[in-house]
């Protein structure tokens, strides 16, 4: 559209026909349009069958220009160089979208130095959603709708009204040409044309002495295909951006307990987590005794959905079992579209609940034993004649700034107890009791010396747990990955229909072969996209049919060697 | 086709401009999902120690304070008492202070708020969902959200009695 020169006036072609703006070859005869073009020799330039692009327009106006710069194949294949480049500064460093648990803002500095710390600032730990890199990708979205729009549908038009009398000169600028002196009567020659033709596959029309034979047009389309694969593999990648219809999060799973999966209704319970090592005769020679190698990571997980008082907070929610898998890594548990993948695991146990009975260490007595959760116990406990009520709770005992006891976190990690116990022999307001339920922690934080302090010499009451079956423990934790990707149906039917594109573009070429028979003299042209060597064969062996015998390299006319 | 190409170009433009405004738009604003400064303030639905569900909407048109907190947290366990200040000096101008403990179970909080001496409503976030949706990662965190809901500023890190004051009045009288 550079061209300022008047197109108006040379696009009426000599056989009658009125072309648009933009046309090279007359969209009739065939012959070229432009004078320069009409006197040169060489190959005609048959791209699109030489039609005018649907943008090719005098006066573009403000929506022409923008529709005829995402037309251009040029910006486009800048737009995807661009692109490339940009995907490779997102390799450089590790992306902060694949962080679980590192500080972005300092990991960079501190792993890779100043080059980090500016790969950071520019904004390059996060190129793939950064804007301007979304920015391209929807450019050469737009790009792929509209170059194709606007080159699919003249392209449609021209080969669905193909004219079978060409211009002479558009027969012997093809790639495949024939000239030679024949001496039969026309018609009836080119009538005996048509049945070799068609064994060969083609589709034959005939006007008087000339002849159109066509095959395989389809392949033309297979580009068009392919975009509109990517178009739709665009959109569905576009589409993960919204509510729902992808998640990706890393959850821990306490053995034992089923644990909500955010923005679901599902809950998932991990029954046991098993990891198993190769043992020394089953590695080889020069592993032994230097490595652990992981043989096998399995969670027996359940998921539960939930059925009712799912969100309210005061009830407790009602679970129904769905489906139960053995997590194995390559072996995700799979319930309408959501995965959990095996990810990590914790072998530390988790302290869940103790039964202790209440032993008089004087008489050696004992009383019934109570059940002593960490998480939401009971307040008050009865065993025999006393009764224990809780005052104070530390999930990680500890001592803060002023000395007083505290919780370090929130994880039982050294769990402790206070009671106030009441009952005979014991004060009118009771007395208070420290209880560390890990043998560990009695010792460390001194029990007994805690509680002398406390109730005095003269005290006799101590819990104990007097068997482990008492201790109840989670024995692991089992980190899942848990997937919902919704759109990948979509992405995998636009990689199909792109790969259905291939194959119709790379396994099949589109081949016409036009012929006239004028003065004892027969013109023959021919077109393919791809294989002209295949072409030219075909070519030999169809007139071979009618007795006329051609060498092969007498049809190169140039420029049609591949 | 010729009558009909420049509605066809014109609809396919505005398409592309749409899908394109809303890609580039999510990439550009808060594609974390985490709010911030000038977003709506996600809702939550959560127990309270009073065993009432409490949410985020019962609050519409009053400023609310969202303190992110832990009983096992020492900036937290300092703040309170500033906190515990100011709502007494606003509640009458309508603002709401409320606490939000994290992932800790009943009695824990019950002993926590005997022992601070609080008395503004307290909510517990066991499963962090709350924490997830705001957004929260150390502790305490406060969010400060206006009478319509919107997020007025994010404060991370321990509060003192003045920036307090300070925030709260600028959502009480913008």
């Amino acid at each position: 559209m550079t061209s300022k020169e008047p197109l108006v006036s040379n696009t009426k072609c000599e056989c009658g026909h009125q072309n648009p703006v933009g046309t090279v070859l007359c969209e009739a005869c065939g012959k070229p349009l432009d004078e320069k073009e009409l006197g040169a020799e060489g190959n005609l330039e048959m791209r699109y069958d030489g039609v005018a692009r649907r943008s090719q327009r005098v006066n573009p106006g403000l929506i022409d220009r923008v529709w005829n710069f995402f037309s251009s194949v040029k910006i486009a294949i800048y737009l995807i160089v661009l692109t490339l480049l940009g995907s490779m500064l997102g390799t450089i460093f590790p992306q902060e979208s694949t962080f679980l648990n590192i500080d972005a803002s300092t990991y960079y500095k501190e792993t890779y130095g100043r080059a980090g710390n500016i790969y950071y600032k520019l904004g390059l730990s996060h190129t793939y959603e950064s804007w301007w890199f979304v920015t391209l990708l929807v450019m050469i979205g737009a790009s792929l709708v509209i170059c194709s729009l606007d080159r699919v549908l003249p392209l449609y038009k021209a080969l669905t009204r193909q004219k079978v009398r060409k211009h002479r000169q558009f027969l012997t600028r093809q790639k495949a040409v024939l000239v030679t002196p024949l001496t039969a009567e026309p018609e009836a020659w080119v009538a005996g044309l048509i049945e070799p033709l068609k064994k060969k596959g083609y589709r034959v029309k005939i006007d008087g002495s000339a002849l159109l034979a066509e095959k395989h047009r389809f392949s033309r389309w297979g580009p068009y295909v392919i975009h509109i694969g990517l178009i739709i593999f665009l959109l569905a990648v576009l589409a993960r951006g919204l509510p729902g219809l992808n998640m990706d999060q890393h959850l821990a799973f306490q053995q034992g307990e089923a644990t909500r999966i955010p923005d679901t209704t599902y809950y998932l319970k991990n029954e046991q987590f098993t990891v198993e090592f190769y043992s020394d005769e089953e590695m080889p020679e020069e592993f032994r005794g230097k490595k652990v190698l992981p043989k096998l990571y399995e969670t027996k997980a359940v998921l539960y959905e939930c059925t009712a008082d799912c969100t309210d907070p005061s009830r407790e929610p009602q679970l129904s079992e769905v489906t139960s898998h053995d997590i194995r890594v390559n072996s995700p548990l799979s319930y309408k579209g959501l995965k959990a993948y095996q990810f990590d695991y914790d072998l530390t146990p988790v302290l869940r609940s103790v039964q202790p009975v209440l032993v008089n260490t004087a008489t050696g007595e004992g009383y019934s034993k109570f059940r002593l959760d960490m998480k939401n116990p009971e307040r008050t406990f009865q065993s025999g004649p006393y009764t224990l009520s809780l005052k104070e709770k530390y999930m990680d005992f500890g001592l803060n700034d002023e000395g007083q006891p505290a919780s370090k976190s929130p994880y039982p990690n050294a769990p402790a107890f206070l009671f106030l116990i009441t009952g005979p022999g014991l004060p009118e307001e009771g007395q208070q009791y420290f209880y560390f339920p890990k043998q560990l922690d009695k010792e460390q934080f001194q029990q007994q010396a805690i509680n002398d302090r406390l109730g005095g010499s003269g005290r006799f009451l101590e819990l104990e747990v007097q068997d482990m079956s008492d201790v109840d423990f989670a024995a692991s934790t089992s980190y899942l990955n848990i997937r919902i990707d919704r759109a990948m149906p979509f992405v995998w039917v636009g990689a199909g229909i792109v790969m259905l594109g291939l194959i119709l573009g790379f396994y099949w070429q589109h081949r016409r072969i036009w012929l006239r028979v004028e003065d004892g003299e027969l013109v023959l042209g021919g077109h393919t996209n791809k294989n002209w060597f295949g072409f030219r064969r075909e070519i030999v062996a169809i007139l071979q049919k009618v007795d006329l015998i051609v060498d092969e390299k007498s049809l190169d006319n140039g420029g049609g060697l591949a | 086709m010729g009558k009909a190409r420049k509605p066809i170009q014109i609809v396919i433009l505005f398409l592309i401009l749409l899908l394109g405004g809303y890609a580039i738009g999510t990439s550009v604003f808060g594609g974390d999902g985490k709010p911030h400064e000038g977003s709506k303030a996600p809702s939550f639905e959560l127990l309270g120690l009073d065993g009432l569900t409490h949410t985020l909407d019962e609050y519409m048109g009053q400023p609310v304070v969202l303190n992110f907190w832990g009983s096992w947290c020492g900036p937290c366990v300092k703040e309170m008492p500033a906190l515990q200040a100011q709502y007494e000096k606003w509640k009458d101008e309508g603002v709401v202070v409320v606490g939000v403990n994290v992932g800790e179970d009943q009695m824990t909080v019950e002993n926590f708020v005997k022992l601070v001496d609080i008395n503004f409503p307290v909510i517990m976030d066991t499963g962090r969902d709350a924490v997830r949706s705001y957004g929260v990662s150390p502790l305490p965190t406060t969010v400060f959200i206006d009478g319509k809901g919107k997020v007025d500023s994010i404060h991370i890190g321990q509060l003192d009695l003045d920036s307090l004051e300070a925030q709260i009045g600028k959502l009480v009288d913008p």
